[in-house]
């Protein structure tokens, strides 16, 4: 299986959190796709759910006698929260999609509205804000029998039978966050308030809700400066501040420098307002992010791509300054116009290689996002097996953990998933077969960009005073 | 799918781990009946499968590509917005302080609302222009922020609303230096001064205060993090130079002096179980001496071909002291006073250092019919059963099965021993196998009653 893992969701939580952003699948997994691919029926994002008892109402006798019949051209407008309808796609082509929310457009006829969308078969990433044309009226359904269903089905089954409906339901990737705080999550960030951004040289629709200050919530579109990443509601304003913003790259110490590619390091403490900007900005793609807690007690590592108009960022990791769960890495991001072209291996990397520095063994913080697992799995992949096919003698866990800074828990579940571990007469053996190694390898995916350890000038984090 | 049918013990990250190269390595070297070997064939398919990979590879890299994500373009603007003023210099950019601390950047940038009401101020005729607006909101936001902190109002987090405590005139007369018309900076003032009571918290990021700890509210967020005391006890009781810590170091004292009693009552116990150790190896050792020579005397008139070496018998007088004795074939059955006598001889003789070191190589040695070493000790145990001797202690040996029912199976001679404590000792037999217990890994068959047929 071809595993190009973009590592644009790995989230982080980082404390207690009554705020967890959370969604329902992650469509984006290499898991997703394959059942986009018509394995697994496709819309189990927990539609139902959110809009469960919510604005679905009854509302007249034809839609009451066919239950989910089709309303057909006599269907009411505007349409119901929780409709289910087919939507024309930016490819031109109907999918199906649920109404998950409704506005008035404004200085329009009392019945325009725009819809906003969540087209069952992908992530949530792609819910946007439709217009009534976009939507193919003549297949219409409602949901109004929704209650009814939930009630007659329950009855059928046991209690047990439903806990683990409920469970499979809000398993995919977020395995660690229960049922109820899903939904709450879900319930809270259920419509994007920022549709788009601007970022320096590009536009980007956005991924995610994230909670800017309220000042901002009546706008759909931010505008970024791409250097010190302070936001604004209007071009003007942008271009107004570019011709004083005297930042052209991170303000923070480089500490890496190969070709164009530069990272800087930002304490969060001395850049306050520089790690907020940073972090609402990186919820904007990330479901599972917290900025429940602020950002002092965090270094934030961004990488640039630097010409002569400035350092520009593709991406970044944040870790924490001082681990107790040797966490080497809580949050990372990798831009949606850099993405797919190694940037998330290259932070990756990094971040085991300032771990390496410290002389330490370092994880992720948990939970992992599925892309986050699948990126860090590639990562421990190509790193462990490139040391088991060179390596001739005896090894321990504990070696390896060593060489490679990998956690030694990272490294026997990386191990174990590719059956590499044996038990055979009474001790373990790791199976370095060359032909099994080289077939995991592949199915690794390439290494991405390499981090030159000559050209990190770096010293570990000291507390000042 | 096939699971061991036993738990492999834990893994020690710290063992090594054997590194095998080959997964055929896995087929041969072991019998092919343990539950292991499917996981096997697995993984040996697994490299089979190496070979034809590129039937699974396709599906798997489509699908991949087909992940739709949210869309992005090229900015038209851009390359007119972000000036080419940037030369990265050769050594390594380093920060510079934060803006905050240059305090000439104007940090504020002004919103939707700011630039709609210049608009209309500006409307009749431009008397300010966006810039300077910006720089007296940011000005005016500094301000008022020094002036609440030299009035202690400044809350750590966002509790309650904030109130503007700069006055016009003071305003006025700090932000001389700016040259702005009075009736213009009235009118900033009066508007900056209206918006931040609307806003009830400074306009300027970087001067709201986070909210509480507390604060359930999921909108609201970057708050502070409770500083976890790490409590340094330990330094700040042994700096404390008083009465309470001058008794606790009393009873500190008083605990270890007992500590040190008990320790050395114990060394002198230990010492003296060495002693008893010592004592009892000696006796058997001149035990197992008496039994070993009395053996060979034996040994020599049942062969009488046999002539001993001069070194190896008859140089020492308990050898002979105890021979008839050692006709009996039962050590319990000494009597008592040689036995003493021996020992007393025997601890004469021997130093204990040396038979500590006899003692230590014996294990080493299993060739128990090469007695060179007269010192060399036997044990009782290892020696089989003399059934002349079994026969003379009234001991009758059990009828062997296997001549009774006159079956095929080779016949089994029964390899009695004397085991510790000197009892004698027959291998079981198992009757349906026709086998001594303990060789099970032969295959089960039943005895059967017919001879097998011809052909």
């Amino acid at each position: 299986m071809a595993r190009t893992p973009r590592s644009a969701a790995i989230r982080t939580r980082t404390g207690v959190q009554p705020l967890r952003f959370s969604s329902t699948v992650q469509m984006g997994s290499i898991e997703g796709a394959k059942a986009e691919n018509g394995v697994a029926a496709p819309a189990c994002n927990g539609g139902d759910q959110r809009n469960g008892g919510g604005g679905a109402a009854v509302r007249d006798s034809e839609a009451e006698a066919g239950r989910k019949g089709k309303a057909g051209a006599g269907v009411a407008l505007p349409l119901e929260v929780g409709t289910r309808v087919m939507c024309r796609w930016r490819d031109q082509k109907l999918h199906p999609v649920k109404v998950i929310e409704r506005r008035k457009i404004p200085n329009a006829g009392p019945n325009d509205y725009e819809y906003y969308v969540h087209y069952t078969e992908f992530n949530r990433r792609l819910d946007e804000w439709v217009k009534l044309e976009q939507l193919d009226l003549d297949t219409v359904e409602t949901d109004i029998d929704e209650k009814v269903e939930d009630k007659a089905t329950s009855l059928k089954m046991t209690r047990h039978q439903k806990r683990k409906i409920d469970e499979t339901h809000v398993e995919k990737g977020h395995e660690e966050l229960d049922a109820a705080s899903l939904r709450e999550h879900e319930e809270f960030t259920k419509v994007k308030n920022i549709a788009k951004i601007e970022l320096g040289r590009y536009e980007i629709d956005t991924w995610y809700f994230s909670p800017f200050p309220p000042e901002y919530n009546d706008s759909s579109k931010l505008y970024f400066c791409e250097f010190c990443l302070n936001f604004m509601k209007r071009k003007e304003q942008l271009q107004r501040h570019m011709r004083k913003c005297d930042l052209k790259h991170p303000p923070g110490d480089e500490i890496y420098r190969s070709g164009t590619l530069s990272m800087f390091e930002v304490d969060g403490k001395k850049n306050k307002v520089y790690g907020q900007n940073l972090c609402y900005l990186a919820k904007l793609f990330l479901d599972h992010k917290t900025l429940y807690y602020d950002v002092d007690l965090f270094l934030f590592y961004v990488l640039c791509e630097c010409d002569d108009r400035g350092c520009h960022m593709v991406g970044y990791f944040s870790k924490e300054k001082h681990s107790e769960e040797s966490y080497n890495l809580a949050c990372i991001l990798t831009l949606p116009p850099y993405q797919r072209k190694g940037y998330g291996k290259f932070l990756i990397a990094f971040s085991y290689e300032l771990s390496k520095k410290e002389g330490k063994v370092g994880t992720p913080e948990r939970p992992l996002s599925d892309l986050g697992l699948l990126s860090y799995r590639g990562y421990w992949t190509r790193v462990l097996l490139d040391i088991l096919k060179k390596h001739k003698s005896n090894i321990s866990i504990k070696e390896l953990s060593d060489m490679t800074a990998i956690k030694a828990d990272d490294i026997l579940s990386t191990l174990q998933s590719l059956d590499l571990i044996q038990y055979r007469k009474g001790q373990h053996v790791i199976c370095a077969d060359p032909k099994v190694l080289d077939r995991h390898l592949k199915a690794a995916g390439r290494g991405g960009l390499e981090v030159d350890v000559s050209k990190l000038i770096w010293t570990p984090y000291k507390e000042q005073g | 799918m096939s699971r061991l049918s036993f738990r492999p013990r834990p893994l020690d990250i710290h063992k090594k781990l054997p590194i095998v190269k080959s997964i055929k390595d896995f087929e041969d070297d072991d019998a092919p009946a343990t539950a292991a070997s499917t996981r096997n064939s697995q993984l040996l398919r697994l490299a089979a499968d190496a070979d034809n990979e590129q039937v699974h590879q396709t599906p798997g890299k489509k699908s991949s590509q087909e992940i739709p994500t949210p869309q992005f373009s090229v900015v038209a603007t851009y390359e007119r917005d972000y000036a080419r003023t940037f030369a990265q210099p050769t050594s390594y950019l380093r920060a510079r302080g934060a803006r905050a601390e240059i305090g000439e950047f104007v940090e504020y940038d002004l919103d939707d609302e700011d630039e709609d009401w210049l608009e209309e101020f500006n409307k009749e005729r431009k008397t300010l222009t966006p810039e300077k607006f910006e720089t007296l909101l940011f000005k005016l936001e500094v301000l008022d922020h020094k002036i609440r902190e030299k009035a202690g109002v400044i809350t750590p987090t966002f509790v309650s609303p904030i109130p503007v405590l700069l006055k016009l005139d003071a305003a006025a007369e700090a932000l001389q230096s700016l040259f702005v018309r009075f009736a213009v900076f009235q009118s900033v003032y009066n508007y900056w001064k209206g918006k931040r009571e609307r806003w009830q918290k400074p306009i300027l990021r970087c001067l709201q205060p986070p909210p509480p700890v507390n604060d359930t509210n999921p909108y609201n967020v970057f708050r502070p993090r409770e500083k976890a005391h790490r409590l340094h006890t330990r330094r700040i009781q042994r700096r404390e130079n008083n009465v309470q810590s001058f008794e606790k170091l009393r009873q500190v004292r008083r605990n270890l002096d007992q500590v040190k009693t008990v320790l050395e009552a114990l060394i002198k116990r230990e010492e003296k179980k060495r002693e008893v150790m010592e004592c009892e190896i000696n006796l058997q050792r001149i035990q197992l001496k008496y039994k070993h020579e009395a053996q060979l005397v034996e040994d020599r008139s049942a062969l009488p071909g046999f002539i001993p070496a001069p070194c190896k018998f008859g140089s020492r007088e308990d050898d002979l002291m105890d021979s008839d004795d050692a006709t009996n074939g039962r050590p319990h059955a000494w009597p008592t006073a040689v036995h003493l006598q021996s020992i007393d001889y025997k601890m004469a003789m021997v130093p204990a250092g040396r038979m500590r070191q006899d003692l230590k190589r014996a294990p080493l040695r299993n060739g128990w019919l090469r007695k060179m070493d007269p010192n060399e000790p036997v044990l009782l145990f290892a020696r089989g059963v003399d059934p002349d001797k079994l026969a003379a202690a009234g001991i009758v040996r059990p009828p062997d099965p296997s001549i009774e029912n006159g079956s095929v199976a080779p016949p089994y001679r029964f390899h009695g021993r004397i085991g510790r404590g000197g009892r004698i000792i027959f291998d079981r037999w198992n009757p349906l196998l026709r086998a001594p217990l303990g060789h099970e890994s032969s295959a089960y068959v039943l005895p059967s009653p017919l001879p097998p047929p011809n052909g």
